[in-house]
């Protein structure tokens, strides 16, 4: 049943300055967004990301339409041009998004959830990239996150969707991102190069960390391990974000992912891990005037 | 005078012979040679606190007697950004030449992002006191308080030193930098590019610039944008400085008789990138940006007769193991 009773509206920024953004901080709506945070971290606890777990038509759905964006990726491939650096690509590629987010959430949601998709379609639209900076950054995976709040707050997906959501729903998410990333060579946005967690990513090490919370075997210090890394990098999120950098970076780990390796040291293993990343996920991201200036408002996640 | 892999022939220096008597702060050439060999050979470690504080005293005597538009001669090498890049700043050394022998022109970001952000600005300013008539250093809007207090320099700063008096030494320095420089009276050089509230170079000079990088105006500007596909004044993604079109530069060029921009600020693939009809050039020289991009670094070489060369390359192979420093986030305690 949705709790919602006001008109829907098209979102928009609301974050002007560092007053707005402690006002943000202190309102309601942080607080639903890091109560959502939290209980989709309870929800993936010592679970593996192929576990079966509950999962409701709309979130089937939506895991489909996702994958269509996947394929769009194969449909348009980068072109050849005098490069700055970003594939301009993308640009075609976000544009499609963009006319086909509605269709898509048609498909998606219930016809009597339909006159929500003014309000959620732009949530969607902002979670996969800048498309004037071809740039994509933790701001874009935040924005995806209130997207998946939308969907509870409108009824469309319920608590017994909460695993799912992370792993079917977010997780196909992030493969579409890493590919989006990958494949136009979208600049990280705002990174803090070595001296962030990751360029482009949080929730993954976040989520990824309680789900392996009491793991009897895989330690934190298995990050360095790279067979275990080879092994589990489908079955846990933080052991594919992992796998992903090693991927993509090159050079000694240590140096280039320098807060990873002090994580795969820390003494208290993965609930201390965890603690740590939602500490660091809140004072990183969502207290970075940089980063939430961006996010967007509407009826359901009110800025007043 | 201790040589190692990084030599700096005493015979080519055209400076003063013993001791920089120039200003108060007292530093003696082998003083600064022992600095540099420290760090520019394999150990790359970093100088004491207290060696920082005197560099720091010292570059600043140079810095503030230069003009917010530099002049350089030609031969010069114009360099992009760095980024904390240590081990690919000594690469472009290999390729460029050492300092003294090539004379280089830094177009700021020599901080935040990469590893060694500490190791590859004290290395620039030990030269620049060393050889300061082969070498100009120019300030990037990273070279900045508040900009590497959220991109990593503050952070780098704290874990080698344990507390941020080397980063305070440093961004008290970066306010004394200069904005830009003048290959020639022909290609003007900077690190962002072209502001609104600025038509002559003689409005640059007029500029304070012993200040924090300000949020607009235009020091802000001149550190801060891009120059863009679109003509005319664009409002910049980045939320700081402008987009600058092919028609603004060219009546910039116009209007100062110069030949070119050259500039950085913005990561390009192959190192180098022209654009505006070959009124601007943008120099990145940080290759493999991130450990990540993938992307080639560039210098441009102008020789005596300012007919330029790109030079590209990229990573250089590393030896032994990265030398980390392992620090629990204050997050994990």
């Amino acid at each position: 049943m949705s709790e919602h009773v006001d008109p829907y509206v098209i979102p928009s920024k609301k974050i002007n300055c560092q007053r707005d953004l402690e006002k943000f901080l202190k309102s309601s709506t942080f607080q639903d967004i890091w109560n959502f945070i939290l209980a989709l971290n309870e929800a993936v606890r010592d679970k593996k990301t192929t576990a079966a777990v509950p999962q409701s038509s709309v979130v089937q759905s939506l895991v489909e339409q996702l994958n269509r964006l996947s394929d769009w990726i194969d449909d348009i491939p980068p072109i050849e041009q005098p490069m700055r650096f970003g594939n301009a690509a993308f640009r075609t590629w976000h544009k499609r998004l963009v006319e086909n987010s509605r269709n898509l959430l048609e498909q998606v949601l219930p016809p009597q959830l339909h006159p929500s998709i003014v309000e959620l379609a732009p949530y969607l639209e902002d979670s996969f990239g800048n498309s004037q900076r071809i740039d994509y950054g933790s701001g874009h995976e935040a924005t995806f996150l209130a997207f998946m709040l939308c969907l509870k707050k409108i009824g469309a997906s319920s608590e017994s969707d909460a695993a799912a959501l992370v792993f079917q729903v977010f997780g196909t998410y992030l493969k579409v991102t890493r590919k989006l990333q990958t494949v136009y060579k979208l600049e990280p946005a705002g990174s803090h190069g070595v001296w962030g967690l990751d360029d482009y990513a949080f929730l993954p090490f976040l989520w990824g960390s309680s789900q392996l919370y009491s793991h009897p075997e895989i330690t934190p210090r298995s990050v360095l391990n790279d067979q275990v890394v080879e092994l589990y990098k489908d079955d846990y999120l933080y052991i594919g974000a992992i796998h992903f950098i090693k991927q993509v970076k090159s050079g000694p780990f240590a140096e280039h992912s320098p807060y990873l390796y002090d994580i795969s040291c820390i003494t208290g293993g993965w609930p201390k891990a965890n603690q740590g990343l939602l500490k660091m996920y809140q004072a990183e991201v969502w207290n970075k005037f940089p980063v939430i200036q961006h996010f967007l408002f509407g009826s359901l996640l009110p800025f007043d | 005078m201790t040589t190692l892999d990084y030599s700096i022939p005493s015979n080519t220096f055209t400076g003063p012979p013993s001791t920089l008597h120039t200003g108060t702060i007292k530093l003696e050439n082998e003083e600064v040679e022992r600095y540099l060999s420290q760090l520019l050979t394999e150990s790359c470690k970093p100088l004491a606190e207290e060696e920082v504080k005197k560099l720091c005293d010292k570059a600043r005597e140079f810095f503030i007697e230069e003009s917010n538009v530099q002049p350089v001669s030609c031969p010069v090498t114009v360099c992009g950004d760095i980024h904390g890049q240590f081990h690919d700043l000594l690469e472009l050394f290999k390729i460029g030449g050492n300092c003294p022998e090539t004379n280089y022109l830094f177009l700021g970001d020599y901080v935040d992002r990469g590893y060694y952000s500490v190791e590859a600005v004290t290395a620039l300013v030990c030269l620049k006191i060393r050889y300061p008539h082969r070498i100009t250093i120019l300030r990037g809007n990273h070279e900045s308080r508040q900009i590497t207090q959220v991109y990593g320099f503050y952070d780098e700063c704290l874990r080698k030193y344990g507390n941020a008096n080397v980063w305070k030494y440093f961004t008290d320095l970066f306010d004394y930098m200069p904005l830009t420089a003048l290959i020639e009276g022909t290609i003007f050089c900077l690190h962002g590019g072209l502001s609104p509230s600025i038509d002559t170079l003689d409005q640059v000079r007029a500029l304070d610039r012993v200040q924090e990088v300000p949020h607009e105006g235009p020091m802000c500007d001149l550190l801060w944008s891009d120059p863009d596909d679109r003509c005319g004044w664009g409002i910049s993604p980045r939320g700081a400085g402008y987009t600058f079109g092919q028609d603004i530069s060219e009546q910039f060029n116009r209007t100062n008789n110069l030949a070119l921009i050259a500039r950085a600020h913005q990561l390009v693939m192959e190192g180098y990138n022209w654009c505006h009809s070959q009124n601007v050039v943008t120099i990145f020289s940080a290759p493999n940006y991130c450990y990540r991009c993938g992307n080639q670094a560039g210098i441009m070489e102008l020789d005596e007769y300012q007919q330029y060369t790109f030079l590209q390359f990229d990573p250089a192979p590393r030896r032994g193991e990265a030398q980390v420093t392992r620090r629990t986030p204050d997050y994990f305690l």
